[in-house]
């Protein structure tokens, strides 16, 4: 990892030993309010629009109604991730999108709740209020005399023929197409992002929504510059169960879950995959996460090898293992065999493979991209990437992608993907047990790295204990928490954070507290890329 | 049904916040709701995914040619191969064009035929997101796009964001959803012609409330750098687009004869099994891209079946449909039968085209319509024959009834016949390999 020599421009002297480079930069663990002259790199100054899923979350938060996401123009993913803030933009289309769902809102939003006077009796100033308190909410940030001058001009356009209430829920209307709701706001002053650009950095991080009045206070009495005050708000925050929902929509990300309801299945081949199998797969890898990071706050890692998952009927069937005594989801121990971890779930095995058949190439692509965060180039065009249909002698799927080996040009990326994706081939193609494929005994064994493992149970131990795969959950949590793709510094920051999680046991909440705790999360450090 | 404020209020004017915008009166000054005289010429986009089954010529019997004419020439002298039978009701409105190649790098498997045809230009990343130029649809509504009150449309038959860009990370994302398309143009604001415009009393609020997001939005810019301030600029852009339509609608709209409300789609298309109901919602969207041609509330559209490398189950297939292409042996029925469904589609969305009278011809003869994909043969993302069936003669510039056969000629060249015979005045297509300052005169009336 180059990030050593990234450091190294701003001087090592009292960064810690050059040979214990994990030390380093040791802010995130000691308490300075003021920063350290040499920093760990900091985030980019950026707007970041809202992904719809945190839109429908932050109006859920604010006003207590309900926003469908999928009644938006979808967000565009890049690299596997919805809130890449580059490509979220608003076209015309987005524009009117969010007029209406504003105006639905407003006229759904409870006033006397929002208000501090009686809605038939309001006047200038309990419309003034209100701009101020709601604004702080929506905005996430105080408002300015600007800004209140600006909603209380659009107030007195209305009132004076519409009354108060009428007033009071355009206001509301023009308050979240404003890009200061639409757009998190973090661009800094001086180097350092302010509080109130703290507040909603962490929120949006924790919760996957915005900030709830204790963040905004302590915003606003100015303590989020403090790591330690950053520490202790993370620590806060993790316990409440907002934090499951923003575990989950990084995973929804990271690991593509939100496709797995989608995937079409050959429904003669596999009868299994009944209605709702998809679904059932995704929230089982969110539950098997979230039991992990929250209920047993466990070593992250233990996720490739853990044989407690939660299920519920549909996947009892599809696994053929005992079924849950009620309807939905129960966490439960799987048999011995060799189905362990998040590579034994359907939403991996079903995901990585065809309509009709498995593939071994995706499944070991998977491994080594989501997982092990390697770089594997598409295959070349104008070559067919079809493989043998089964015959007589290559009756399995290990013999007809034989063929990917044959050419050296196939060979160079197939060598890295197929000896790991054969591991899998005891799961068909949503992931059910087999031994066999056309009457001959399945061969699990394979390689990853030159390591030679026996079945799928033993690479999901060779992945738990695989220092990429550490360094992987690392970059894609601060690839997360960032919203663009990582630069050379940003992975050098990534590998750091690794160390910590090292540090800490591999505690996955320890891993989110450092990064909200980190110098580098509190420093803007230039324009967005 | 949606809430919906109140109405209590009157129709106001535009300067009910004192934030107004000289800008918006002026392009609305500029602007006219249709040409005077004659009928004008229109662009349409039609896109499917995955290619067709052009054939090996090394291994007929395998793998024979299922796309291509049989023929060559106008008229009698050409007929519809097995998968463009489909269109036999248009035969003699189409112009099809074999032998082309997008003559680019082709690194990224779809994305860079995908990018190659429609921008002449090479993908960014493998990333489809990643369209480094404007799409031929923006291009031309870049021109004559900009008196009509949307500039373009973008639809979808399945759901995808389509590939409709105006440039890098500037996306035009398709409507998919038949219902909300409908409420979007024919929905309360839809102004029946004649009818001395519309007067709901909420839009003069609408547009106050707009006004003051605007000002939000210009206040925001001077605290951003370079990159956000162009998505502010874009942003921007969309609430003033916005405005002007509201404002547009307090106006009376041309005596257009074949505009009407058309139907109310169905509020939803649920899934059957696991395959979309593509043929209903591709009905739905034709008929409404068509009234909103003839209504003149736009000249251009992008219409997009599936989005390329599409994994949409087709009804009778087993799998995705991007699985077959690669999984399915040959002679590959089910995907043949994909692609003889997708020009099915093809079809009904014409024949909603052709269907509205315009004078003594019809709107598809006003129209210049490209269809096409982002590959030929799917299996292995061949960037030679490429599909190209164009509809419609934009009145009289394009000929019809035609197959015209190139030994592979850069596909650029007939993406810049079809920009010229819309109106556009362009001196070249592409970029690099896709570079080209002639179009295809075999397609030019």
């Amino acid at each position: 990892m180059s990030w050593l020599a990234l450091l190294v421009g701003c001087g090592l002297s009292g960064l810690g030993p050059a040979d214990d480079p994990h030390t380093l930069p040791e802010t995130s663990t000691t308490a300075t309010a003021e920063p350290t002259p040499c920093q760990a790199p900091g985030a980019p100054r950026l707007l970041r629009r809202l992904t719809h899923e945190e839109y429908a979350r932050t109006v859920a938060d604010l006003l207590g109604v309900y926003v469908d996401p999928d009644s938006f123009a979808s967000d565009p993913v890049v690299d596997g991730f919805r809130n890449d803030a580059n490509a979220l933009v608003v076209g015309d289309l987005l524009a009117d999108q969010y007029r209406a769902e504003a105006e639905d809102i407003a006229a759904q939003a409870d006033l006397p709740s929002l208000l501090a006077c009686d809605v038939t009796q309001g006047d200038a100033a309990c419309a003034t209020a209100f701009v101020e308190d709601f604004g702080l909410r929506a905005f996430r940030r105080p408002l300015t005399q600007a800004d209140v001058d600006r909603y209380m001009g659009l107030w007195l356009t209305i009132v004076p023929e519409d009354g108060f209430e009428e007033g009071i829920r355009w206001v509301l209307t023009a308050m979240l197409q404003s890009p200061s709701f639409l757009y998190r706001v973090e661009v800094g002053a001086g180097g350092r992002f302010s509080d109130a650009e703290l507040a909603s950095r962490m929120s949006y991080l924790l919760w996957a929504g915005p900030p709830d009045d204790a963040l905004l206070l302590a915003a606003e009495a100015g303590q989020l510059q403090d790591p330690d005050e950053r520490r202790a708000q993370a620590e806060r925050m993790l316990a409440d169960p907002r934090a499951r929902r923003g575990l989950r929509a990084w995973l929804d990300d990271w690991l593509g879950l939100d496709t797995v309801p989608g995937l079409p299945k050959d429904p003669l081949l596999f009868p299994h995959w009944v209605e709702g199998a998809g679904e059932s797969a995704r929230e089982q890898t969110l539950r098997t996460f979230e039991w992990l990071v929250f209920d047993a706050d466990g070593d992250i890692r233990d996720v490739t090898t853990t044989r407690t998952t939660a299920l519920d009927r549909t996947l009892a069937a599809l696994y053929g293992v005992p079924a849950p005594a009620a309807d939905g989801f129960a966490m439960t121990e799987l048999p011995p065999g060799p189905r362990i971890g998040l590579l034994g779930q359907a939403s991996f095995l079903a995901r990585q493979a065809h309509s009709v058949s498995t593939s071994v190439t995706r499944r070991g692509l998977f491994v080594h991209t989501a997982l092990l965060c390697r770089e594997i180039p598409p295959p070349p065009t104008n070559v067919d990437t079809s493989i043998p249909e089964p015959s007589e002698d290559a009756p399995t799927m290990r013999d007809r992608v034989a063929v990917h080996l044959q050419d050296p040009m196939c060979a160079s990326c197939h060598a890295v993907t197929d000896p790991v994706g054969l591991a899998f081939e005891q799961f068909d193609g949503i992931g059910r047990y087999r031994t066999a494929e056309n009457g001959v005994t399945i061969d699990p064994s394979g390689e990853l790295d030159g390591e030679p493992f026996a079945d799928a149970a033993a690479l999901g131990r060779m992945l738990h204990d695989h220092p990429d795969f550490a360094s992987c959950l690392a970059e894609t949590a601060l690839r997360y928490a960032q919203g663009h793709p990582l630069s050379l510094d940003e992975v050098a920051l990534a590998e750091w954070h690794r160390e910590g999680l090292a540090e800490a046991g591999y505690r996955w909440q320890a891993m989110l507290t450092d990064i909200v705790a980190a110098d580098g999360f509190g420093a803007a450090t230039g324009e967005g890329r | 049904m949606r809430a919906r404020l109140s109405r209590r209020a009157v129709l106001r004017g535009a300067g009910g916040v004192a934030l107004g915008l000289p800008l918006l009166e002026a392009m609305l000054e500029e602007r006219a709701w249709a040409v005077g005289g004659g009928f004008p010429t229109r662009f349409g986009l039609f896109f499917w995914g995955n290619g067709t089954l052009p054939g090996d010529p090394d291994h007929p019997a395998e793998n024979p040619d299922r796309w291509t004419p049989v023929g060559t020439g106008a008229g009698d002298a050409w007929a519809l191969s097995e998968q463009l039978a489909p269109l036999a009701a248009h035969k003699e409105r189409l112009a099809v064009v074999t032998g082309l190649s997008m003559k680019l790098p082709n690194p990224y498997p779809h994305g860079s035929g995908a990018a190659g045809i429609l921008t002449g230009k090479q993908l960014g990343n493998e990333a489809l997101e990643s369209f480094q130029a404007a799409t031929v649809d923006q291009v031309i509504a870049a021109s004559i796009g900009q008196d009509s009150l949307y500039p373009s449309l973008q639809t979808a038959a399945t759901d995808t964001l389509g590939l409709s860009f105006s440039g890098p990370n500037a996306r035009h994302p398709c409507e998919s959803d038949p219902f909300a398309l409908y409420q979007r143009l024919f929905g309360d604001t839809f102004v029946e012609p004649g009818s001395g415009g519309v007067v709901s009393p909420t839009l003069g609020l609408r547009r106050s409330v707009l006004d003051a997001v605007m000002g939000d939005l210009g206040r925001l810019q001077g605290q951003v750098g370079a990159a956000d301030k162009v998505r502010l600029d874009q942003h921007l852009t969309g609430v003033r687009e916005l405005e002007a339509r509201l404002a547009r609608l307090e106006e009376d709209p041309p005596d257009l004869e074949a505009c009407t409300r058309p139907d109310e789609p169905l509020s939803a298309y649920p899934d059957v099994g696991d395959s979309p109901q593509i043929d209903a919602r591709n009905r739905a969207m034709a008929a409404m891209v068509a009234m909103a041609l003839a209504c003149d509330q736009t000249r251009v559209f992008a219409h997009f079946l599936t989005e390329p490398i599409t994994e949409v189950r087709f009804d009778g297939t087993t799998g995705g449909y991007h699985s077959l292409t690669h999984d399915e042996p040959n002679p590959q029925s089910q995907v043949n039968s994909v692609v003889i469904a997708c020009m099915g589609h093809y079809a009904a969305f014409l024949d909603a085209l052709a269907a509205i009278p315009e004078g003594d011809a019809t709107l598809l003869d006003h129209c210049a319509v490209l269809g096409t994909s982002e590959t030929s043969y799917g299996r292995t993302h061949s960037k030679d024959e490429l599909p190209i069936v164009i509809a419609g003669s934009a009145s009289g510039k394009l000929v019809q009834d035609v197959h015209v056969r190139t030994n592979a000629e850069n596909v650029s060249k007939v993406v810049l016949s079809l920009v010229r015979a819309s109106g556009v005045v362009a001196g070249e297509w592409g970029v690099e390999e896709g570079h080209v300052t002639d179009g295809l005169s075999a397609v030019e009336a």
